[in-house]
C-alpha cells in the first residue's frame, strides 16, 4: 500500500465502486417514490483574501433532491490548523476527499516538521479530483494562511483545475451572486469590509437558490489562528424582500 | 430537483379543522426548480363566503384550474341564485379534474368550507384526477406534505378554538417547509369562522 498516495490502487475502493453499481439498477427495480436522490451540498461557498489572511463562508443546507437532510451543516472543513476547504457537489465525494487530504497533510507536516503550505493542500485536493474526474462530483475551494505567502485562496473546480484567485465563489448558489461580486468586490478591502461582503453574498444566494439555505457559517483565518462565526437566520443582513 | 413535474414549481398547502372553524394555509414561493422567482404566489382561492380551495403543483395548472373552477361556480350562482356550499364545490372540482382523466392537470387540491348556520366544518383532499377523500380533520398537499402531515398530526387536537387552530396550523406549516427546499418564503393562513374570516400573513425563514 502506497502511503503517500493512498488512492492509487485499493482493493476496497474497487469493491466500493462495484457495490455502487447496484445503485444503477435501483432506477429499474425500486418504485420512484422510494428512490433516494444522491445527497449533495448544492450550496453557496465564498472565499476572499485580505491583507493578513482569508475570510471564508458557506450556507448550511444539505439536500437530497428537495428534502433538506441537514439544516445546519458545517461545510467549512479543516484540513490543517490553518487551512480550510469549502465543499460543494456530492456530499460523499467531498467528505472522502477532505478525509484523505487531511491524512496526507498530517503525514507531510510530520515529515517536514512544519505546517504545510496552502498551495500544497490545494494541490492534494486538485490531484484527487483530477485523478477521479470521471467519478467524482466535487468542486472545492481551499483557503488558509501560511508563513510563506500569507492568506491565499485556491479554487479546485470539477475537472481538476487549480488556480489561485483573490476572491472566488462556488456551488449552485454562486450563479446568483457573480453579479454582486463584480459590482461590490474591490481589491485591498479591509477585514470588516470583506466580512460584510461574504455575509451579504451568502444571504443573497440563500434567498434565491433552492439548494442553499439555513444560516451562514464564516471563518476568518490569519496568523493568529481561526475565528469561527455562525450567523443565524434572524441575524442575516436584510435584503430586498421579493 | 429531478424531473418530477409536481416539484417543478414547488409549494404546499395545509387544512385543519377546529370547533365551528376551519383553517387553510399555504406557502408563498413561486420558483422554477432551484431558482426562486417570486414570494407572493399564494395558492388559496375563495369561491363563496365560506368556501376556499388551495391548489398545489404545477403553477400554470394552479392558475388555470382555479380560473376554470371560478367560471363554473360563477355560472352556478347565476343560475341557482344562491351561494355555493362546500359539498357542491368539491363535486364540481372532481368533475372538472376527471374530465381530463387521461391527460390530467398537475394539481392536487384541498377544499375547505363552513356552514355558517349550523357551524358544520368540511375539509376535503383531492388528487389530480378528482379522487376526493372523506371529510377529514387534517389534510395537506404539495412537495412538503409528508413533513407537514407529521407535525399536523402532532399539533392537532379535536375541538380547538380559532386561536389554537391558527397556532397549530401555522406551526405545522412553518416548521414543515423548513425541510423542503421547494416551498417556504412565508405563509398565508385563513381562519374561517361562522361570522368572520381572518387572514394572517406569516414571515418565516426566507430561504
Amino acid at each position: 500500500m502506497d502511503v503517500l498516495n493512498p488512492m492509487t490502487y485499493d482493493a476496497e475502493e474497487d469493491q466500493l465502486r462495484d457495490r455502487t453499481k447496484y445503485s444503477q439498477m435501483d432506477k429499474h427495480i425500486i418504485p420512484v417514490e422510494f428512490q433516494q436522490q444522491p445527497v449533495s451540498t448544492g450550496t453557496t461557498i465564498v472565499a476572499v483574501e485580505y491583507d493578513g489572511g482569508v475570510i471564508i463562508g458557506a450556507d448550511t443546507r444539505t439536500s437530497a433532491g428537495t428534502f433538506v437532510m441537514n439544516r445546519f451543516t458545517d461545510k467549512l472543513t479543516p484540513l490543517t490548523d490553518q487551512i480550510f476547504c469549502l465543499r460543494s457537489g456530492s456530499a460523499a465525494d467531498t467528505q472522502a476527499i477532505a478525509q484523505v487530504v487531511t491524512y496526507q497533510l498530517d503525514f507531510l507536516s510530520a515529515e517536514m516538521n512544519e505546517p504545510p503550505l496552502v498551495r500544497i493542500a490545494a494541490n492534494c485536493v486538485r490531484r484527487m479530483i483530477y485523478q477521479y474526474r470521471d467519478d467524482f462530483l466535487a468542486g472545492m475551494i481551499v483557503a488558509g494562511w501560511d508563513k510563506k505567502l500569507g492568506g491565499q485562496v485556491y479554487s479546485c473546480p470539477l475537472g481538476g483545475l487549480l488556480v489561485r484567485q483573490p476572491v472566488t465563489l462556488g456551488g449552485s448558489g454562486s450563479t446568483y451572486i457573480w453579479g454582486y461580486l463584480d459590482n461590490n468586490y474591490r481589491p485591498n478591502m479591509t477585514k470588516d469590509e470583506c466580512y460584510d461582503f461574504v455575509l451579504k453574498g451568502i444571504t443573497l444566494a440563500i434567498t434565491r437558490d433552492g439548494s442553499s439555505g439555513g444560516c451562514a457559517r464564516i471563518a476568518i483565518i490569519n496568523k493568529d489562528g481561526v475565528e469561527r462565526i455562525d450567523v443565524l437566520g434572524n441575524d442575516l443582513p436584510k435584503v430586498f424582500d421579493l | 430537483m429531478g424531473d418530477d413535474i409536481l416539484s417543478y414549481n414547488g409549494g404546499v398547502a395545509l387544512a385543519m379543522k377546529g370547533k365551528e372553524c376551519v383553517a387553510i394555509a399555504c406557502d408563498k414561493r413561486y420558483g422554477v426548480q432551484n431558482r426562486t422567482i417570486a414570494t407572493n404566489f399564494t395558492k388559496i382561492f375563495q369561491y363563496s363566503d365560506h368556501c376556499f380551495v388551495a391548489f398545489c403543483g404545477l403553477a400554470t395548472d394552479v392558475q388555470t384550474v382555479s380560473e376554470r373552477l371560478k367560471f363554473r361556480t360563477n355560472l352556478y350562482e347565476l343560475r341557482e341564485q344562491r351561494k355555493l356550499k362546500p359539498v357542491v364545490l368539491y363535486n364540481m372540482l372532481t368533475n372538472l379534474l376527471y374530465e381530463r382523466r387521461f391527460g390530467p392537470y398537475f394539481v392536487f387540491a384541498l377544499v375547505v368550507g363552513l356552514d355558517p348556520k349550523t357551524g358544520e366544518t368540511y375539509v376535503y383532499d383531492s388528487d389530480n384526477v378528482g379522487a376526493v377523500s372523506d371529510n377529514v380533520n387534517l389534510a395537506t398537499v404539495g412537495t412538503a406534505s409528508e413533513y407537514i402531515f407529521g407535525l399536523g398530526e402532532l399539533f392537532f387536537k379535536p375541538n380547538m378554538n380559532s386561536d389554537e387552530l391558527f397556532e397549530a396550523t401555522s406551526q405545522a406549516l412553518l416548521n414543515g417547509v423548513d425541510r423542503d427546499s421547494a416551498s417556504g418564503w412565508g405563509a398565508v393562513v385563513y381562519v374561517i369562522e361562522k361570522d368572520k374570516i381572518t387572514v394572517r400573513e406569516l414571515k418565516g425563514r426566507q430561504d
